[in-house]
């Protein structure tokens, strides 16, 4: 793997993990747009200079469907959750578990994490090393999700895990990049929709007081 | 064979839900959709009807219809689903012409989603391309979330993102193992994935990496159709959507219980590791058990059938999982049983909504005596629910013979008779509780004496009973004559 990449695949999975902090709604959605350009600008710069080099077709193509993937993880979801916290509000709440226990939790799974990495034999193909990331990644936003009450960042946490795995979305046919992207940005739009809904009935977006609520 | 009648297949259901979306467009059209939408709805069903009946002839003779490129592919192995899935679809169309009430979407777009649904799960059925069996599996869920949230209450909002975040999720792993396979082989149709040596021993060499897949599929999908333990929305999300939507949402195991099993198959054959057949077969043991049990103690009639849908998930995915590399019955045990169990459990969600519809409420603790006022509804009922039990003549007794059948022959070739005994015990006790279920719900909502606080002056309007009893009738027609159904089912060797 080149060193670019992986310093890229480095900072944004920081980044992840550095959500999973955030008091405040619009700041963990800057951070799923911060951890999007991240994890978009190696493939990015790639598929430029490839263009810059090439100057065909074919490299004009896929600059774009990088730049399609990277436009519609950094740009259009964080603006749709964006949208969905001005029409409902931006409260800040805590993690479900204290700030250094979940520290030592990230620390762990990124420990776990390097010597599954030294121990695996599986891993050892470059491009299955991009997949390891991609699960370091996808464990962090998980544990974002899990750990919020407030629906949004929950929302954001799966945008982050949707966009860990970006950098394998870069190896399919380029065919396929519109369907997976106006899946991903449908799949936002309607959790957004649903969280709108239910903030109409509850009057909060704290989802342990919808239930609390009915009852 | 080249043939566009499965682009078609999908095309239909597709171009129709887009002119119903079309008429809530434009203001002109808005009346005219509100008052047609219920008939617009049925006729896009029946037109999404024809085309897998006018594949039946070529499949019966063993024809396979591709159309190459796409992915997309009809032969004997999916064309008993495909065509069950759209009779299904129908009847509970029919159901929705009396008992939709309105919720959050507007008419055209209600039925632009509920045909879109409808065409995601032909898509299922149909594709044998990885990235195409993902954005069909996303897409179904998706739609299915949109749908539960269209009852206007407060708890649908709850349930459908509870629903949206476990499905999302477990999509991603679905992702994750198809790009995986992806980025080792180069290769996305499972066909020419089968029919290459080199990128068959490329997974074959790493059996690890091919586990981890094989973990993926079935956590994602698993929790996509709500098998245990992934099952964490199932129960909440069937009382809180509408009755009709639930008739919906019954259909669609059938699509998604063969994707994981079309996912897994493949990889079964290029690596027939018994781990693969263990995780399969414990994945279903373990829906089996815990939907029985947790069934036993539901008070509400919608809860107590999601368990019961966990159980018969369980049982679908348990005969399916009897892998073996030289039996080719166990696909088509396994899907005459997914069916089947569909087929049943349609007929039991519709004939609990008309309980709903009639009464209001779904607490069995409640209702009582609504035999002599509901006798169609409490007919169709009881027959479904022998059905499912498995009691003669009906076809979930000849399904069980079956499973049973290739449980024990299963488990005594690859274990021994003493662990073949047990399994057959274990599925014999659980078929004993299943009984005890639904035949004290037919005893608690139907028996006994009537409620004075609940007025049902009669049964349900025509066009819902007339759909379960048509239902009702199937398993019995299913089971005096099983060959009916196994006929049109055949097996398609992968590679």
């Amino acid at each position: 793997m080149e060193a670019p990449s992986l310093l890229t695949l480095v900072i944004a999975a920081f980044i992840t993990a550095l959500g999973c902090f955030t008091d405040i709604t619009r700041r963990t959605i800057m951070l799923l747009s911060i951890q999007a350009i991240a994890i978009g600008s190696a493939t990015l710069a790639r598929c430029l200079i490839d263009l810059v080099i090439g100057l065909n077709i074919e490299a004009l193509i896929h600059f774009f469907a990088a730049f399609a993937e990277w436009f519609s993880a950094a740009v259009v979801a964080p603006l749709i959750l964006y949208w969905g916290v001005t029409k409902t509000e931006n409260i800040a709440d805590k993690p479900l578990i204290e700030a250094r226990k979940l520290a030592t939790l990230i620390i762990s799974i990124s420990i776990l994490y390097i010597l599954w990495i030294l121990q695996s034999q599986m891993l050892r193909e470059g491009r299955i090393i991009t997949l390891s990331f991609c699960i370091l990644m996808f464990s962090f936003s998980t544990l974002l999700m899990i750990t919020r009450r407030d629906a949004f960042k929950i929302l954001a946490g799966l945008n982050m895990a949707e966009n860990s795995l970006f950098p394998l979305l870069a190896e399919i046919p380029i065919t396929l990049v519109p369907f997976i992207l106006t899946l991903m940005i449908f799949v936002t739009a309607m959790g957004t929709y649903v969280i709108i809904e239910a903030y109409r009935d509850h009057g909060t977006i704290l989802v342990d007081r919808w239930r609390w609520l009915k009852e | 064979m080249y043939s566009l009648l499965p682009l078609l297949t999908l095309i239909v259901p597709l171009f129709t839900g887009i002119l119903c979306l079309f008429t809530c467009l434009f203001k002109f059209l808005e009346e005219f959709s509100r008052k047609t939408a219920k008939m617009l709805l049925l006729i896009s069903a029946v037109l999404s009807l024809a085309t897998p009946l006018a594949m039946i002839p070529y499949c019966v003779i063993g024809e396979v219809l591709e159309t190459t490129g796409l992915g997309l592919r009809a032969d004997s192995s999916n064309i008993a689903a495909l065509v069950s899935t759209a009779i299904l679809f129908l009847l509970v169309s029919i159901y929705n012409m009396s008992a939709e009430k309105g919720g959050r979407l507007k008419p055209g777009v209600y039925n632009f989603f509920l045909l879109l649904f409808l065409c995601c799960m032909f898509g299922l059925l149909l594709s044998y391309d990885l990235f195409g069996i993902f954005l069909f599996v996303e897409m179904v869920i998706g739609v299915s979330i949109i749908l539960v949230a269209h009852n206007p209450i407060k708890d649908s909002t709850e349930a459908a993102f509870k629903y949206l975040i476990i499905t999302a999720i477990s999509a991603l792993f679905v992702l994750i193992g198809v790009l995986t396979i992806y980025v080792l082989t180069g290769e996305s149709n499972i066909l020419h994935l089968l029919g290459n040596i080199e990128k068959r021993m490329i997974l074959a060499e790493n059996p690890p990496l091919l586990m981890f897949i094989v973990a993926c599929f079935i956590v994602g999908l698993g929790a996509d159709i709500g098998l245990a333990p992934f099952h964490g929305w199932l129960p909440d999300t069937l009382p809180a959507s509408t009755i009709i939507i639930n008739g919906f949402t019954a259909i669609e195991p059938i699509p998604l219980i063969l994707a994981l099993y079309r996912l897994v198959a493949p990889l079964y054959e290029i690596y027939p590791s018994s781990i693969i057949v263990a995780l399969m077969l414990g994945t279903g043991l373990v829906s089996i058990i815990f939907g029985a049990l947790m069934a036993y103690s539901q008070r509400d009639f919608f809860r107590m059938f999601a368990y019961c849908s966990i159980d018969e998930y369980g049982h679908s995915l348990f005969a399916l999982s009897l892998l073996s590399p030289s039996d080719s019955q166990i696909f088509i045990i396994g899907q005459f049983y997914l069916i089947n169990s569909t087929l049943a459990k349609t007929g039991l969600i519709l004939s609990l909504g008309s309980v709903y519809f009639n009464t209001g409420g779904s607490n069995m603790d409640f209702l009582g005596g609504l035999l002599e006022k509901m006798n169609k509804t409490a007919l169709s009922y009881i027959v479904c629910a022998l059905s499912i039990i498995g009691i003669p003549p009906m076809s979930g007794f000849y399904a069980k013979l079956l499973l049973i059948n290739a449980s024990y022959k299963f488990f005594y070739d690859y274990g021994n008779s003493i662990i073949a005994s047990l399994i057959i015990a274990l599925l014999i006790c659980i078929a004993v509780i299943s009984c005890v279920i639904l035949i004290r719900s037919f005893h608690k909502i139907f028996l006994g004496k009537s409620r004075v606080n609940i007025d049902v002056k009669g049964d349900v309007p025509i066009l819902m009973w007339l759909p379960t009893i048509l239902l009702a009738m199937a398993t019995i027609i299913i089971g005096v004559h099983p060959d009916l159904l196994i006929r049109f089912i055949g097996y398609t060797r992968f590679g």
